[in-house]
């Protein structure tokens, strides 16, 4: 005997199998309406497709604003570069006088007026005295750093040597 | 003297052009549901509800058959946007209704074992009852193909194409399960 009334209630029946088919068949569905209320609303696939294209749009239309910022900013560029090109008395000048801070501010303003396109630059002439008080400051002022400096590496030294608990804590961090 | 299952696996499946054919209906009818119309829910459980009550004859008592089956259908009315392929309603119902029987037995597990005993009211109904607990202490591959085949009357190409089984594997779960509950008959017979 083979299973093929089993599988497809072909062939030869089977009258074990047939038995239990009538035996089992009680317990078979029995039709029930489905109760769904009316009220409940229609299951509905969520289209995406509006907030895709949303996004989408939005995204290239900040990409479209950058690539035509820098675009715009690249086109302007080589202009100010060829209005810029320094003039000559500006080099010639600033080696020549003694840097003090007063003089510093007027060296910035000096490199903005360049960007700003003006090629013509005063340039101070100092007296015989006022150049001797420049250098006696420029002195001051390197007598102060080179002070502040030997402070500052002694606080250093202090530091290091004075908390090795704290050496082998950052150690045992790193470690 | 029965096949064996190297024999059944190369018999050829006579059923093919039916399971496309219910396969095409599912799709058209799912995606009908989708675009409003209700009627075709309807449709969708005439076809799927005996998959469906035989699934869970297999796992739960009888008493609670029907209304999970209502239950389930219900839910996947609710959730039919979230099946992907049209053509897997089948297996996406029997997999809902499955898990539908686990959460029962979870939630309650004091109250399964009496219920199918009251239901016997003549001595037919008694011996199927008797019957269905011996398929339901069969392994669980095999119960659920033989409750399908033997009570809801499925043809073995009907029940592959509607659970989503391979069409092999139906039928050595039902030439398996068969051998194992004429076995169990025969003990039963002999006491």
């Amino acid at each position: 005997m083979n299973d093929d009334y089993l599988w497809d209630k072909t062939g030869e029946p089977d009258p074990q199998v047939q038995e239990l088919e009538e035996i089992l068949g009680t317990l078979r569905y029995q039709p029930r309406p489905l109760q769904i209320p009316e009220n409940l609303p229609l299951p509905r696939r969520r289209n995406y497709f509006p907030y895709v294209a949303i996004a989408a749009g939005v995204l290239l239309a900040i990409l479209a604003g950058g690539i035509w910022l820098s675009t715009r900013s690249r086109g302007n560029e080589p202009q100010r570069q060829a209005a810029v090109t320094p003039p000559a008395p500006v080099k010639d000048v600033t080696p020549s006088v003694p840097k003090t801070p007063e003089r510093k501010d007027e060296s910035r303003e000096e490199v903005v007026a360049v960007h700003k396109h003006r090629p013509k630059v005063s340039t101070p002439v100092l007296s015989k005295r006022e150049r001797e008080e420049a250098l006696m400051a420029k002195e001051q002022v390197m007598i102060a750093l080179r002070l502040t400096t030997e402070k500052l590496s002694l606080v250093h030294k202090k530091t290091q040597n004075t908390n090795p608990a704290n050496q082998i804590k950052n150690q045992h961090r790193v470690g | 003297m029965y096949a064996t299952a190297d024999m059944l696996l190369t018999s050829p499946a006579p059923a093919a052009p039916k399971q496309s054919h219910e396969t095409a209906i599912e799709v058209v009818l799912v995606r009908a549901v989708l675009e409003g119309d209700r009627d075709g829910f309807a449709r969708l459980y005439d076809l799927y509800a005996p998959l469906v009550h035989g699934i869970l004859l297999a796992r739960v008592p009888r008493a609670e058959v029907d209304d999970l089956v209502q239950d389930i259908f219900f839910h996947a009315f609710k959730k039919l946007h979230t099946l992907r392929e049209s053509s897997s309603f089948g297996p996406w119902i029997a997999m809902i209704a499955r898990n539908r029987a686990v959460d029962f037995h979870r939630r309650s597990r004091e109250t399964v074992a009496i219920n199918d005993e009251l239901c016997g009211s003549n001595t037919q109904d008694s011996r199927a009852t008797e019957i269905l607990e011996l398929i339901r202490n069969l392994p669980e591959a095999y119960r659920e193909t033989l409750v399908l085949r033997l009570v809801e009357g499925m043809t073995g190409p009907e029940i592959a194409a509607r659970t989503g089984l391979t069409a092999a594997s139906v039928r050595v779960n039902l030439h398996r399960g068969m051998k194992l509950l004429r076995e169990q008959l025969g003990f039963m017979e002999g006491l």
